[in-house]
């Protein structure tokens, strides 16, 4: 693509950088926020301060809220994880409906999330269970499922079977093989595909909306408190938050992108 | 594992509970809600109590009322908008990426994805406050000499639902189309060049065609995810702008009737599922490999 002439290229250039300051405008107002005052939508440059980060540590009802999010992310992982690892071994090499079931547990995910939580609502409430923090956990869980189970299967597909082959060829038996090949080969798709749910369940915020009983997930808490506005430390939590998911992403791509790939493409 | 050999019975007693496991999991969890809801469709709301009578009426008031067809209409065409001007942005960008070499690539995909895992509900507000009255677009807009004064006309209305929809969405389009863009080979477009093809009919003739199936499922992504969404239209969208998300949001908040937000859900997850399938038929990938 080296003849591509020079005009279009700044075209495409401007385009691109006119996409990021999109992207990133909304960031950008409450990190600068959270260190300069902003007073009739003019920023004060001029006294930088840490006082919203003082605040928000003595914020409790924003502490709960995001204590219990994290109490969520940590069961909606665990959950996850062992049932899309298990449902991929038990799928993987299974022709025999697994298209069909496949399906179904890509349905929370393809589907508006407006309908899976609802759905979820009126079946809670058809079998008699409370709204609480473990209709959330399962509404997550039924949501991300299918993000993990891909991920394990897909590494699992890319396996070569002779791995297998040869551990049973040596003696060893089906559990042996599983803890000392199949597992090990597995674990930084599940490591990548809990770090993907996690970032999901923390950001959930219209499934969590219907099926959340009185304790609330941070969203949530922010989306009441969004009616009224924010107060200035609600900032510094969103600049605290946006650093701690980019380590996430920047994990998750470590893990879930093979070494070779990225060596290959330069 | 269950060939493999299993003899012992503890093996086998495991194997089983992960059959059963493996049905009973989707089952309960998502197939049997999903049938118990669109079962309520055809119940009844009567004096604040569910009637469990089978009836169509709520699928009757649904094309009959003169309010919820129009609305439904709206927020289609609101949200294959929102999708169109995705793209026309996203496709811009995405061809940018493909030409930068390396790490740079892919640390500027990065870049434009990282927006993705900032939270939604803190997105929206930001968007909000740019928009406002007092916010930075109309200051810049006011500063350009575009506008005499702030304009009240990108808040509270549906171009609010429309301009905050597309700048979170971007990303979404994004990915699909430098996804399909990477895929074509660059062999086709050094055989264009060397039989003669000007940048531009590369473009037109090779590039474009194959990175097609890229902006259908980019399309289909950003249309489901911009219709079922009832956060932003209720936080943007002040009174007129009322979506269909909204509507069915209120069924079960204010105005109470379940049976008739499940039939209206009903209504969403066909336009979702025809979506879907209209960018999974044109999403294919076909002769791109060489």
């Amino acid at each position: 693509m080296s003849a591509l002439p020079r005009l279009s290229t700044i075209f495409l250039a401007a385009i691109t950088t006119l996409v990021a300051v999109l992207l990133y405008s909304p960031l950008f107002v409450p990190i600068v926020s959270s260190f300069f005052t902003i007073s009739h939508g003019n920023v004060d440059w001029s006294s930088p301060t840490l006082s919203t980060y003082v605040t928000l540590a003595e914020n409790h009802d924003i502490l709960a809220a995001l204590r219990t999010t994290l109490i969520v992310g940590v069961c909606t992982v665990i959950l996850s994880v062992v049932s899309g690892t298990l449902l991929a071994l038990y799928y993987h090499g299974r022709r025999s409906g697994r298209s069909i079931l496949q399906f179904i547990i890509f349905l929370p995910f393809l589907m508006p999330p407006i309908i899976s939580g609802l759905a979820l609502l009126i079946f809670f409430r058809e079998i008699g269970l409370e709204r609480s923090l473990l209709t959330v956990v399962i509404g997550h869980t039924v949501f991300v499922l299918a993000i993990v189970y891909r991920t394990v299967l897909m590494r699992l597909q890319s396996m070569s079977r002779t791995l297998v082959e040869a551990s049973y060829d040596l003696g060893a038996t089906g559990w042996q093989t599983f803890w000392r090949i199949i597992l090990p080969n597995l674990s930084s798709a599940m490591v990548g595909g809990a770090i993907l749910a996690f970032a999901l369940s923390f950001d959930e915020t219209m499934i969590t909306i219907l099926v959340t009983g009185t304790q609330s997930t941070l969203p949530v808490r922010l989306w009441a408190m969004m009616r009224l506005g924010f107060s200035p430390d609600i900032n510094a939590l969103v600049a605290l938050i946006l650093m701690f998911t980019v380590l996430l992403c920047v994990l998750a791509a470590r893990f879930l992108i093979p070494r070779q790939v990225a060596t290959e493409r330069t | 594992m269950s060939e493999a050999g299993s003899t012992q019975p503890a093996e086998r007693r495991l194997s089983l509970l992960v059959t059963v496991l493996a049905f009973a999991l989707p089952v309960i969890f998502v197939l049997v809600p999903l049938a118990i809801f669109l079962g309520y469709s055809f119940f009844s709301v009567d004096q604040g109590t569910i009637v469990y009578g089978l009836s169509l009426g709520n699928y009757v008031r649904f094309f009959t009322d003169p309010v919820f067809l129009p609305v439904f209409w709206n927020t289609i065409v609101l949200c294959v908008s929102v999708a169109i001007i995705c793209i026309l942005l996203a496709y811009p960008a995405a061809y940018f990426l493909t030409t930068l070499k390396g790490r740079w690539r892919y640390a500027l995909l990065m870049l434009l994805l990282v927006p993705l895992l900032m939270s939604y509900v803190i997105k929206i507000y930001a968007i909000r406050s740019i928009l406002g009255l007092n916010g930075f677009l109309n200051k810049a807009l006011v500063a350009l000499g575009i506008l005499q004064e702030p304009s009240t006309l990108f808040v509270f209305n549906m171009n609010a639902i429309l301009l905050t929809l597309t700048l979170l969405l971007i990303p979404f389009a994004i990915l699909p189309i430098f996804l399909s863009l990477e895929r074509i080979p660059q062999v086709l477009l050094r055989a264009s060049d060397d039989l003669g093809a000007s940048g531009l009919q590369t473009f037109l003739r090779i590039t474009l065609p194959l990175s097609l199936p890229g902006v259908a499922s980019a399309a289909s992504f950003v249309f489901v995810l911009a219709i079922g969404d009832f956060l932003t239209p209720q936080m943007v969208g002040g009174i007129s702008g009322f979506t269909f998300g909204r509507i069915l949001y209120s069924q079960f908040g204010t105005a109470y009737n379940w049976p008739f937000g499940a039939a209206l859900s009903v209504a969403l997850a066909i336009v979702v599922i025809a979506a879907i399938l209209v960018g999974e038929r044109f999403g294919r990938n076909r002769g791109t490999s060489v």
